[in-house]
């Protein structure tokens, strides 16, 4: 066979695949009803051209192969100049390596080591009083008016205010990051706001490098700390690349809790049988009501690789250099392992599903965000449990090609009673606790929960 | 029956812990599974086989 026909043949499934459209969100489950039945490996000309895996097969076995795929955004060229997670690529003047996501072991697993000990299941446990306080606190501000935008209000808020407080960033700083956190994966590269947009980002870079500096000079416990201690295969690392996890860390914990909890909101207010079960019937449901929204909500919807050898996976024949999208999304609704893919059923069992990825990069936020969103959510089951959403108000990220999300779900509700100080009283002293109770120290050190006195 | 988590496997998901709170225990440092007890006490059983299916990873073998 001519090399041309043996390269026909390796890409004989081909498709038309662009995830940045709107039409991809709209046909969400058309398309991927059709790769699965006919190319859960296919190949598309797209951004350059690039494999799409969306069969959970496939995108279990490639994700798993860590030996021939690769996370690695080789900025300075240093490398072999692979192009990280994203595609397509980001422009080249505003490339940077986004954390340890966007690299390879042993690095990567240098970074994770670093910074397990803050994020794990016994970590994240001893936040759930000051979670639960600002929680808490966003329902007060609203709750005699009620009327609520739960993404706004509540969901931007919390996910942001705990990734400070483990950082050892200011807590009241959670404006500084919010606004650029959010609105960078919504705003599409040819919007008037973007250079605005680009302009929060910068500040928000800023804001990030002062902290290292800070922190630097006068330690302070949080991952900031770990950061600038870390030793990775055996070097300190430079600013930019600890910029690049920072950013990082923020990215992965401000849209994707929000975008998770704001969609299980909407679907429970549009399914208030389901909502009334599952306040009522918690202790046994949340668990995988949770890992229901997960699987179906999918926040973060794949990632990119890039084929680092040559080698044949999941019966597909890859080139080293070539593109590679893991559609975790599309893997979550395959009927092969989920029966009626595309209910939600809150009581599913056996729900491996793939929305914190497989395989050594898995998420490492994951701990966090499962006990943040389960504290927002029950806690709005409490609070306003006849709670009903306004579709007119109701804005979804236009595309789904990065994040899932949602800018908007306003709400109204029965009004009730405060029950403690505002917002940014409840921050002041939320601070005095993590100072005084250095509540960011790893569980190695620290492994007590916070007290919030009120 | 007996139970045994691949360490090599395990990214440290946690649903087999969600799943059989007892069979199972996490790291403190890492969040990564371990059996409590390779035997598989008999009420324990169906949680165990329904914490094997639900692993992201595969990771769970039940012999």
């Amino acid at each position: 066979m001519s090399e041309a026909a043996s390269e026909d043949d390796r890409k004989k499934n081909r498709v038309h695949f662009d995830r940045h459209t709107p039409e991809y969100r709209h046909q969400f489950e058309e398309i991927t009803h059709e790769l699965h039945a006919k190319c859960p490996i296919a190949w598309t000309d797209t951004y350059d051209g690039h494999w799409v895996a969306s069969g959970n097969r496939e995108v279990f076995e490639l994700a798993r192969s860590a030996e021939f795929l690769s996370n690695d955004h080789d900025v300075n060229g240093e490398r072999r100049g692979y192009k990280g997670i994203t595609i397509p690529s980001p422009p080249r003047a505003a490339e940077v390596q986004g954390g340890f996501l966007e690299m390879d072991p042993p690095e990567q697993r240098h970074y994770r080591q670093t910074l397990n000990p803050y994020l794990s299941p016994a970590a994240v446990s001893r936040w759930i009083p000051l979670v639960d306080e600002v929680v808490r606190a966003c329902l007060d501000e609203k709750i005699e008016e009620g009327r609520i935008d739960f993404v706004d209000d509540l969901a931007n808020i919390v996910p942001a205010v705990l990734t400070l407080a483990m950082m050892g960033i200011p807590l009241k700083d959670w404006t500084v990051y919010n606004e650029p956190a959010h609105a960078s994966v919504y705003t599409p590269p040819n919007s008037p706001d973007m250079a605005r947009v680009t302009e929060l980002g910068r500040n928000m870079g800023l804001a990030l490098y002062t902290a290292v500096q800070e922190i630097r000079e006068k330690p302070r416990p949080g991952l900031i700390d770990a950061l600038v201690n870390a030793e990775i295969n055996g070097k300190t690392p430079p600013d930019l690349e600890l910029l690049g996890v920072l950013a990082l860390l923020i990215g992965g914990g401000f849209d994707t809790t929000t975008a998770l909890t704001a969609h299980a909101l909407e679907w429970l207010g549009q399914n208030p049988g389901e909502r009334d079960r599952l306040s009522s019937e918690r202790e046994s449901l949340l668990d995988s009501a949770t890992e229901e929204f997960l699987r179906f909500f999918a926040p973060a919807p794949g990632d990119g690789r890039t084929i680092s050898a040559d080698c044949e996976i999941a019966g597909q024949r890859f080139e080293e250099g070539e593109r590679l999208w893991l559609s975790w999304a599309m893997a979550n609704r395959d009927p092969s392992v989920f029966a009626e893919p595309d209910r939600v059923d809150l009581e599913r069992r056996g729900n491996r599903h793939s929305s914190f990825g497989l395989g050594i990069h898995r998420c490492i936020g994951s701990n966090v965000a499962r006990t943040v969103f389960k504290r927002m959510v029950t806690a709005v089951l409490d609070r306003m449990p006849d709670y009903r959403c306004d579709p007119d108000g109701t804005v979804h990220y236009e595309t789904i090609g990065v994040i899932q999300g949602m800018r908007h779900l306003p709400a109204t509700f029965t009004p009730g009673k405060r029950l403690g100080p505002s917002l940014d009283e409840t921050l002041e002293i939320l601070q005095k606790a993590c100072d005084e109770q250095r509540l960011a120290e790893p569980v190695t050190v620290r492994t007590a929960r916070a007290q919030i006195a009120r | 029956m007996k139970v045994r988590v691949d360490p090599e496997r395990c990214q440290g998901h946690t649903l087999c812990w969600m799943t059989a709170p007892k069979a199972f225990q996490l790291d403190d440092i890492d969040g990564h599974s371990s059996a409590v007890s390779e035997d598989v006490p008999a009420d324990q059983e169906e949680d165990v086989r329904e914490a094997a299916h639900s692993c992201p990873e595969r990771a769970i073998e039940i012999f």
